[in-house]
Order: structure tokens, then C-alpha cells, then sequence
């Protein structure tokens, strides 16, 4: 018995030409929630639709459960997954939704119809199991398309944005419950999604690609703390983090910002000198300072309050944002002064793009 | 007047208007004449009262007489025939041609558009063209037929009583199916993708696929292809022109061809008329399915 419930190697993807997934090297552990994030093109849809079998891998080796499966039509493969479009069957009530994989494999009806009952009591459908999807709204159609998956007990869930079409209230709120029912199954789920914010607060872990390329993958908070490239740094976190083109000083122990004007911030450890780096600042990690401990001292161009956080964006070239956690009264025009803690710089070869390890 | 000027101007009874325009041209010219049909069909007409409405009334004289000639009941089973086979195989073809075309292989598309090359030929040129294909002693059908061994001897497919109904069947399945095909092509292609894909994943075949998602999609496509088949069917008086002219011996006779027959060359217009209100119960039956099938349209 294998530890990994999915595992690819070396798989690749062409479309004629085009070079969708480039050997994508992925292990999924059994009971684990693994979130596919990137920008749209970046392979993490066919990714999903190869292990689903709905798209054919070029080169490559996919396991699943510990057998190869590889040209293994999709019926075979005992995966659920949940369409975008939730690809409810429009002519069947939501009971012979609910029942119709388990039809397909001969289950009795009674025993088809008990396991609709306790799915649907699990999920809240039990009064809806007479009607026809047209007649759901669409947190409803959601939760049909996920009762749908979890009545076969497949050997993994697979999600395709699922949430993309609901109101932004229901889908923070569906966010935890499909965590929530993921862990209760004890399932292994893959979940695509463009939304850096699903990904960081559902995953166990997150696979970021670009262009069918895994670009990093690791635990969320792993990738945030320290994104293994200028790409990952900038897609993790909102908002996003600020890039600033610097130059370490002469001592090798110090930085030189290039904000229009030239700012010189400590460096925790010492880098060749004169190396031409990107430094990423996290927007949080900048904070208002007094006279005498301040670090920065920058113009403001404008200023947004939510109410719980102050985001101000430097006049500077480039620009700096940064979220203050208090109420500030300051005006654009006015002069910021902000801490910034070194231990929080994160540095980037300004050729390579790569974080400096 | 000026009531009228003022309705339409504030907006009120402008749509009554726009309504009624089409509404009187469809009881003028369709309407009446349907009306004026089923009235002769309970008068006694002939050429000397057929420039008159003034006719005298027999009740159910002329349907009793109908019903009592020895061919009425062999042509009308012939219609049945005519209409169940000819609907049966431009439905089957056409349907194995709409799931064909619809695999998308490459100039698949094309393809298709060139079937519709039959429909619009007009039904004497396709009359024409099958008479040359189920010629006797020099058609295609027949050398086809022999050299592959499936007969011995020619077929007479025209002058043939056993024949003659099937050679028109035949002709008109060809000219039906590239409908058939388009419209459920239609259907087909209005079935979203992920449908398929969700059902594969939850373990059906293709069979299974077809029978669970893709006949009942296609539901209100069919039930208002076979109400139009109907219709067209009953329609069909080109080809019995062109083909059989309804014999030998009323074998291959029709009741739409039947009518047009009694009125127009035997000058029997009661008797015409009186088939003819016979096919509109048949015809509005289908209307119904027709406009219930398209209105029970299911979309997710």
C-alpha cells in the first residue's frame, strides 16, 4: 500500500505544437487537500482533466491508488469530480443526479435510493431530492454537483473551480464547508483554482504553475514565507507584494533600494557586493515608525482605510503599498515613515528571477 | 378614428396591432380556404354550383360515400405506410448521420452542408432522378441489387403493385434525411460537453451515454422532428406525381395524391374536399405534439 494516492512523473502535454504541461513531477498523499493556483493558461485545468482522464498525457507516468492509469478511460479510474458548471444532468431530479453513477454500476434501487437519503441529510439536500436542477438556486446546483461526487466514495475528489460562480458571500462560506467535508471523508482532494486566497486557506498544500510549469509547490504558509521565485512572491498574497530594483552597498551587509531616490536598508547576512537584486517587501511588513527608528522616510500618494487596515501607496518610482493596521490620519503629499524589518526582505536575482538562498 | 390614431400613438393596442397584421394574413390565406374545405366537404358540389357558395347541404352524405368505395380503406393504409415508413427511415438514417458528423473528423462540417444539396431540390427533379435509379430494366437499384446477388431477376419497381408504394418510400426517405440530419444535429450540438464528461466519470459507457444523456436531451428534438415529419410526409404529392402517379391499380395511391386526384381530374370536389378534412385531423394532431415538444424545451 502506498503513502501517495496520486502520483505523476515526468508528465508532459502537447496540443499539436503547443507544450501545455512540461514534466510535471507531483506526489498527492492519501487524505491530503491539494490546490492547483495560477493564472489562466497555465496548464492547471488540464492537469486536473489528465488525472481525470478526460484529456490523454503525451509523456509521463500517472499512478493512481498505486496503479498506472494511463490511457485508462475515465469510468475506470473511480474519480468524482466537480465541474465548473457544476454539469448537473438538466432532465434528472436531483436524486437520480445523486443516483445515477451508482445506477451505472448496476446498485439496487432501494440501496441507491438509501445512500441518496443519508448523502443528501449530510449535505442539506433532503427536501430538494424531488426536484430538477432548473429549479435550484445556485448554491444549491453547488452543493447537487458535490453530493454527486461524494455518493461513489471515489479513491479522490477533483475539483475545477468549482466556486467560481457563486456570490463572493457564499463562496467564502463554501469554502469551509467543502474543507470541512473533506476532512470529515478523510478524502484526497485536488482543487484548481485561480484564487490565490482559496488556495492558501483550503490546501494542505499548493502547487503553483505557470505556463505548464509547476513553478513551486509546498505547504501554504511555506510558499508565502518564502516563494522559491519573483513569480510565486508576486502571485501569493494580496495585496501583492512590492518589487523594488536594488543594489547591494559596498560593505555587502547592506541594500540599496532604487525608489526614484536611493534608500539604504540592513541586510541580515552578507552578499557580494554591488550584486543587482529585486527585493520584495510584503505590504504588511512595512509599518509606520517614530522620528528615530524609521528606516524609510517616503511621500504619500494616496491613502484607502477599510476600516480595519490603512493601505497607503508611496509616490515613489516604483510605487509602494503598504497595510497599516491602525487608523492613520495622513494626507498624499505628506512624508510616511515606515520600519522595515530585514529579517522580512525577501531577495531576487534580478537576472534569473530566483530567490537569493 | 382618432381613438384608434391615439392607441397606437400612446403605446396601448400597438401590440394588437402588430399582432393582428400576420393574424389576418393567416386567416386569409389560410384560414378560409381551410374553412371553405371542411364546409364542401358536407355540400354536394359539381362543376355546374362550383361558382357558388350556395350549395346544398348533405351532412354526412359524402363521408358514407368515402367510406364506401372499395379503395378508400386500401389507399388510406397505404398512407399509413407511406407516412410511418418514410418517417421511420428518415428518422433512423438521419439520426446515424447527425451522430456521425457530429465526431467533428476533419471537413466534417462541410460535409454536412453538402447534404442539405437534396433538400432543396425540388421533389419532381428528385422524382425524376429515382426514376432513373429504380428503372426496371436499366437502373442502378437493380444492377446493384443483381450483381450483389440479392435478387435474380429485375425488380419493376414502379409498375409493380407489390413494389410501387416502396419505390416512393424510397425516394423520399433520400430527400427527408439531410433534414432529419440537420435538425437533430442541432439538438446534438446543444447538449453542453461537460454532460458527457461528468457521465463518463460516473462510469457510463457509450451506450449508457446515449441512452441516459443524449436521447433524453434530444427529446423535445425529436418529438417535434417526427410532428414535422408527419406533416412533410402528408405533404409529399411531388414524387407520386413524378414516380407512380399513384398506380399501378391505386397500389402505390395515397390520400393526399388521392385528392388532388378526385377533385382535379375526376372533378369530384366533395370527395376531394372530404379526404382532405379526413388529413387535418391527422395534421393537427401532429401540430399538437409539435408545439408541446418545442414548448417542454429542457435547458439546465
Amino acid at each position: 500500500m502506498t503513502l501517495h494516492q496520486i502520483e505523476l512523473s515526468g508528465v508532459n502535454k502537447y496540443y499539436g505544437a503547443y507544450h501545455a504541461l512540461r514534466d510535471i513531477d507531483l506526489k498527492i498523499r492519501k487524505g491530503s487537500f491539494v490546490a492547483l493556483v495560477g493564472p489562466s493558461g497555465c496548464g492547471k485545468s488540464t492537469l486536473l482533466r489528465s488525472l481525470a482522464g478526460l484529456e490523454s498525457i503525451s509523456a509521463g507516468d500517472l499512478v493512481i491508488a498505486g496503479t498506472r492509469m494511463n490511457g485508462v478511460p475515465p469510468r475506470k479510474r473511480d474519480l468524482a469530480m466537480v465541474f465548473q458548471s457544476y454539469a448537473l444532468y438538466p432532465h434528472m431530479t436531483v436524486e437520480e443526479n445523486l443516483t445515477y453513477s451508482l445506477r451505472m454500476r448496476g446498485v439496487s434501487k432501494e440501496e441507491a435510493r438509501r445512500k441518496a437519503e443519508e448523502v443528501a441529510t449530510t449535505t442539506g439536500l433532503s427536501a430538494l431530492l424531488g426536484r430538477y436542477p432548473r429549479e435550484l438556486s445556485g448554491g444549491q446546483r453547488q452543493r447537487v454537483a458535490m453530493s454527486r461526487a461524494i455518493i461513489r466514495n471515489p479513491k479522490a475528489f477533483l475539483f475545477d473551480e468549482p466556486l467560481s460562480n457563486l456570490d463572493a458571500a457564499l463562496r467564502v462560506h463554501m469554502r469551509k464547508e467543502i474543507r470541512a467535508l473533506h476532512d470529515r471523508l478523510g478524502a484526497t482532494s485536488v482543487y484548481v483554482t485561480h484564487d490565490q486566497i482559496e488556495a492558501m486557506t483550503m490546501a494542505d498544500h499548493v502547487v503553483v504553475m505557470r505556463q505548464g510549469i509547476i513553478e513551486q509547490q509546498g505547504a501554504p504558509l511555506e510558499l508565502y514565507d518564502r516563494p522559491a521565485n519573483q513569480f510565486v512572491a508576486g502571485f501569493i498574497g494580496s495585496p501583492a507584494m512590492n518589487f523594488v530594483p536594488a543594489q547591494v552597498g559596498a560593505d555587502g551587509r547592506s541594500v540599496v533600494l532604487d525608489l526614484g531616490t536611493p534608500h539604504t536598508v540592513a541586510l541580515t547576512r552578507s552578499i557580494e557586493a554591488g550584486r543587482v537584486l529585486t527585493v520584495g517587501i510584503r505590504p504588511e511588513h512595512l509599518q509606520l515608525a517614530s522620528e528615530a527608528e524609521a528606516g524609510l522616510r517616503l511621500p504619500v500618494g494616496s491613502v484607502e482605510s477599510t476600516g480595519a487596515a490603512t493601505y497607503v501607496t508611496t509616490a515613489t518610482q516604483p510605487e509602494l503599498v503598504a497595510v497599516l493596521n491602525s487608523r492613520v490620519s495622513i494626507r498624499p503629499g505628506e512624508t510616511l515613515l515606515l520600519h522595515l524589518d530585514p529579517t522580512h526582505l525577501h531577495l531576487f536575482d534580478r537576472e534569473t528571477q530566483m530567490r537569493l538562498v | 378614428m382618432r381613438r384608434l390614431l391615439l392607441s397606437i400613438r400612446d403605446g396601448r393596442g400597438f401590440d394588437i396591432g402588430l399582432v393582428s397584421v400576420p393574424l389576418i394574413f393567416l386567416f386569409a390565406m389560410a384560414g378560409l380556404p381551410l374553412i371553405y374545405n371542411i364546409v364542401m366537404s358536407f355540400q354536394e358540389v359539381d362543376m355546374f354550383s362550383l361558382g357558388t357558395f350556395a350549395r346544398p347541404f348533405v351532412g354526412f352524405k359524402n363521408y358514407i360515400t368515402l367510406f364506401s368505395q372499395p379503395e378508400t380503406w386500401p389507399i388510406l393504409g397505404n398512407t399509413a405506410i407511406f407516412v410511418v415508413a418514410s418517417i421511420a427511415g428518415q428518422f433512423t438514417i438521419g439520426f446515424a448521420l447527425a451522430l456521425f458528423f457530429w465526431t467533428g473528423f476533419p471537413g466534417s462540417s462541410w460535409l454536412r452542408g453538402l447534404f442539405l444539396v437534396s433538400w432543396v431540390m425540388p421533389g419532381l427533379v428528385v422524382g425524376a432522378i429515382w426514376n432513373w435509379i429504380l428503372s426496371g430494366d436499366f437502373g442502378v437499384l437493380n444492377f446493384l441489387l443483381k450483381e450483389s446477388g440479392l435478387v435474380a431477376a429485375n425488380i419493376f419497381w414502379r409498375s409493380d403493385p407489390n413494389f410501387s408504394l416502396w419505390a416512393v418510400v424510397i425516394a423520399n426517405i433520400w430527400l427527408g434525411i439531410s433534414f432529419n440530419m440537420i435538425l437533430l444535429s442541432v439538438g446534438l450540438s446543444a447538449i453542453p460537453q461537460d454532460l458527457y464528461e461528468a457521465a463518463e466519470l460516473d462510469g457510463a459507457n457509450v451506450v449508457q451515454r446515449f441512452y441516459t444523456i443524449t436521447l433524453p436531451m434530444m427529446r423535445s428534438s425529436i418529438g417535434a422532428l417526427v410532428a414535422l415529419g408527419l406533416i412533410f410526409t402528408l405533404q409529399q404529392f411531388d414524387l407520386f406525381a413524378a414516380i407512380t402517379a399513384g398506380g399501378p391499380n391505386n397500389s402505390s395511391n395515397v390520400a393526399q395524391y388521392w385528392a388532388w386526384d378526385l377533385s382535379f381530374r375526376q372533378y369530384d370536389f366533395a370527395q376531394g374536399a372530404t379526404i382532405s378534412v379526413i388529413m387535418i385531423v391527422f395534421v393537427m394532431f401532429a401540430s399538437v405534439v409539435y408545439v408541446r415538444s418545442t414548448r417542454h424545451e429542457v435547458r439546465g
